[in-house]
């Protein structure tokens, strides 16, 4: 069954966590009144047009459901695997007319947005490298501790490389307040959503900030329990390329509370799902409004920054 | 024997003092020329 996307377009937002709570501020500011259910309440969820899912992953089970009735989804799950199936129902969203944006959060989400801003400033842009600091809530801790255990990809002269989480070690500089941290490659769907968004680049390279604490017991289960939020993130971007026949870089960055970030991104994104075709999109990708959808996160009381100088 | 043992003491707690420097140690980060401006997405 379509969903119309007028103005009976309804909202819902699955999960009570830091983000699910903040998507739900931020389309209630704008006059609407998304109602918030948990991921158990599944029947009350197919007699919404957009439901976001920032309940804790995985995702891809309950967004085939809410496709399969033309119900259309953002999900702001981070998790490889997760990514990558919610990325195979394409097809399926087609058939039944719904829309899904997978991984609409910072990193991967406000990072695909931001290189589709710094690209205009390039007549051919070839490198991208992405560096994220801090997390949002509980689930987004242990998503950061599983990604420093396991296989990191990147994009390399046009093939997937492979390399331990926790290894390639980077000083990243982002805004301040939080300045240089050590980045290390880690377990993100982001080289691929990236690669997606842009087939013309060359190397990808996606960096989490770590610890050597983090990075020594990431084999380990979480041996505390993590905080309800975490302290101010950040996240860099960083891409080279040509303008003019000169080797040109450009380097934007952000320092807010990870989970502020998410939820903006996934609020305005649920806004404006409906002016793309059926299927799924990715932020970044020339078939969704991404400096609309930017502009709007923007207004929501974040703030980008452009590093001016040599690192 | 004696001076084996010394010599093992010293390199002990030389590993020691070397292993809580490396975990404590806060090190240095590089300098940078430059830095952040704030910018709206149409600039």
């Amino acid at each position: 069954m379509a969903r119309g996307h007028s103005k009976t377009v309804t909202y819902a937002v699955v999960g009570s966590g830091v983000v699910g709570t903040r998507v739900v501020q931020h389309l209630t500011s704008l006059g609407l009144a998304p109602a918030l259910y948990s991921h158990k309440q599944r029947t009350e969820l197919l007699s919404k047009s957009v439901v976001v899912l920032a309940c804790a992953r995985p995702h891809a089970q309950l967004a085939t459901m809410l496709i399969d009735e033309g119900v259309s989804v953002v999900s702001v799950s981070d998790n490889v695997s997760d990514i990558m199936d919610l990325l195979a129902l394409h097809d399926r969203a087609v058939a039944h007319n719904a829309r899904l944006v997978p991984g609409a959060a910072c990193v991967p989400g406000m990072s695909g947005l931001l290189v589709s801003h710094v690209a205009k400033a390039f007549d051919v842009m070839d490198e991208v490298h992405v560096a994220v600091h801090g997390t949002g809530g509980p689930s987004c801790a242990r998503e950061h501790h599983d990604s420093l255990s396991g296989r990191a990809f990147g994009w390399h002269d046009g093939e997937w490389i492979e390399r331990p989480s926790g290894s390639g070690r980077e000083l990243c500089w982002f805004p301040d307040p939080i300045d240089a941290k050590d980045c290390y490659r880690y377990a993100s769907a982001e080289p691929m959503l990236l690669q997606r968004i842009a087939p013309s680049l060359q190397r990808i390279t996606a960096r989490v900030s770590a610890t050597r604490r983090d990075r020594l017991t990431a084999h380990l289960p979480m041996l505390s329990p993590p905080h309800a939020e975490g302290g101010v993130g950040g996240l860099r971007v960083e891409a080279r390329g040509s303008r003019n026949g000169v080797r040109h870089n450009e380097i934007v960055g952000m320092a807010e509370k990870v989970a502020s970030v998410a939820a903006a991104v996934a609020a305005h994104t649920a806004l404006r799902v409906g002016d793309c075709a059926p299927g799924v999109h990715v932020l970044g990708e020339a078939t969704l409004p991404n400096a609309d959808i930017l502009t709007a996160v923007l207004a929501s009381g974040l703030t980008l920054h452009q590093f001016v100088g040599h690192e | 024997m004696k001076f084996i043992r010394r010599v093992i003491f010293a390199a002990s707690v030389a590993g020691i003092i070397a292993g809580i420097l490396r975990v404590r140690g806060k090190g240095g980060v590089p300098p940078q020329q430059g830095g952040w401006r704030e910018v709206t997405p149409k600039q």
